[in-house]
């Protein structure tokens, strides 16, 4: 048994090639294969024409971040250790749009409008979390 | 609609730790001041319309345990919850019910034991899979995306959060009813902790007991009652559902159409309006509805409310009361109170000499729903 005690997804037919895709490495999201819109969060059906018709399809990983957040309050006492912990809106360069963590700098490092690719995270057996690094580092 | 209903009723529990209350006990209490306000009878109610509070364990039938209580049995009913949307948009509702005629008196009633409750507003979002997986929580934390992100595109910075937060805690210092009346300056909010960053402690609203009710009739039938009769001569809405599908998301530009909505009713601009209770569940907020409600440019609100241009014998004196940031956090249903209590003149040494229009909003979820009411003198 794992002893990770953040929230974790909670594994679905619907979320798991999300999922599965991370724990490979790999971000992936859902393609409308009638109008083309790449969506997120996951969801049944595309939100601009209803098409239940997707394709999950890999994307580079890579974006800018959009707004950026340094948690110092704890909400939720697994991340009690963790704070001050950075949470930031990342703008994918596919168009989609997540919220993440930016890892490998102090959270003073990262600012609005970095750009920043896709790391990966593995927390559980099961899951792996896609977080963010700023980009040209490795 | 313009000017065809009116609030006639106002009434606010105590607020603020309220030792044995319930949101049941609250909102009865919020009840039957409104009743003594506008001299109506229980039984000439004959709508309800409810909020339920976060401790109210009803839920979506909290309308059903909150008429037992009251003993009414009405025409029209039923609860609402759209977090600090919910009080514009009940009283929108309850014009559109009076104008209609399905009935004649609604009584829209908000009661929460949040304080004594221990309610903690720290909850993550996100349908599916949780924001809380990357430690994204908390009420705090959407408005912080709204100000990160305004602060890097327009130069918006803390000590304008402050400006705002300063104005609403001496508005309260003027209100005996108010739970925060001690002053503080912009050094004192500087100082303050962080809570998300961009966020400080002082540039949140406060948890609090306290129930609410708002009654709403017809203009006409408001001349009949105690109070000089407020007409409502605007109202909008509009919601944003979509969060990270919505690439303006952070910006709640939704808001924007809420407040031209009810711009257009009333066939008034921001010009004419004297006085502004612009829904305040963090700081941020006041800078994006003063931007939204067009007393300012977008990016602009910032140097907007330097000098003291939003506080009382200022250009626009906003959240005359002290808002959710000082007065009590009743999920904006006290800044209809005050809108109509402004528009009475009722406000002793906070009333804004002279003011003639006002410009209520409300905002609530996870930056998604809003509203806009002007309220005129008569």
């Amino acid at each position: 048994m794992s002893d990770y005690r953040k929230p974790l997804p909670e594994l679905t037919a619907e979320n798991r090639p999300f999922w599965e895709a991370c724990r490979h490495g790999r971000l992936s999201m859902q393609k409308c294969r009638a109008c083309g819109h790449i969506r997120y969060p996951i969801s049944i059906v595309c939100p601009e024409c209803l098409s239940e018709q997707t394709d999950w399809i890999d994307l580079s990983g890579k974006g800018e971040v959009l707004s950026r957040l340094v948690f110092h309050q704890v909400y939720h006492k697994a991340f009690a250790a963790d704070v001050p912990y950075n949470v930031v809106l990342v703008q994918l360069d596919e168009g989609p749009r997540m919220f993440s963590n930016v890892v490998g700098v102090p959270n003073e490092a990262v600012q609005v409008g970095m750009r920043v690719a896709v790391t990966f995270d593995p927390v559980t057996p099961d899951v792996t979390i896609p977080r963010f690094r700023l980009a040209g580092e490795r | 609609m313009k000017d065809r209903t009116a609030i006639c009723g106002v009434g606010a529990s105590r607020q603020g730790r309220v030792e044995g209350s319930t949101s049941i006990s609250l909102a009865v209490e919020a009840f039957k001041k409104a009743l003594d306000d506008c001299g109506l009878a229980k039984a000439e109610i004959d709508g309800l319309l409810t909020m339920p509070g976060t401790t109210s364990p009803e839920g979506a039938k909290h309308y059903l345990h909150l008429g037992e209580v009251l003993g009414i049995n009405p025409r029209y009913t039923g609860s609402k919850f759209l977090g600090g949307g919910t009080a514009g948009a009940l009283v929108q509702e309850a014009a559109l019910v009076v104008a209609s005629g399905m009935a004649n008196y609604v009584a829209c009633v908000f009661g929460d034991a949040a304080k004594t409750g221990n309610s903690r507003f720290a909850g993550s979002y996100g349908w599916g899979d949780s924001w809380g997986i990357w430690g994204m929580f908390s009420a705090a934390a959407n408005s912080a995306v709204s100000a990160s992100r305004h602060m890097a595109l327009y130069g918006t910075t803390s000590r304008h959060l402050a400006e705002v937060a300063v104005a609403c805690r001496y508005h309260a210092s003027l209100n005996p009813d108010a739970v925060m009346r001690e002053p503080f300056t912009i050094e004192d909010h500087q100082k303050s902790r962080w809570i998300v960053e961009p966020l400080r402690l002082l540039d949140c609203c406060l948890i609090s007991d306290g129930g609410v009710c708002l009654i709403v009739t017809t203009a006409e039938r408001a001349r009949d009652l105690a109070k000089p009769v407020v007409p409502i001569m605007g109202m909008g809405q509009a919601h944003t559902t979509q969060m990270l599908e919505h690439p303006d998301w952070w910006y709640v530009p939704h808001q924007k159409d809420a407040v031209e909505a009810a711009y257009k009713m009333a066939g008034v601009g921001p010009k004419d309006i004297d006085v502004a209770q612009l829904y305040d569940n963090f700081s941020m907020s006041i800078l994006l509805w003063l931007e939204h409600a067009g007393f300012c440019e977008r990016g602009e609100a910032g140097p907007f409310v330097e000098g003291g241009r939003v506080r009382l014998g200022g250009e626009l004196p906003i959240n005359t009361a002290g808002g959710n940031l000082s007065e009590s956090y009743m999920e904006g249903w006290l800044h209809i109170v005050e809108g109509v209590r402004q528009m009475r003149g009722e406000c002793g040494p906070r009333q804004v000499k002279d003011a003639e229009l006002c410009l209520v909003t409300g905002r609530g979820m996870t930056l998604n729903c809003s509203n806009a009411l002007v309220l005129r003198r008569n």
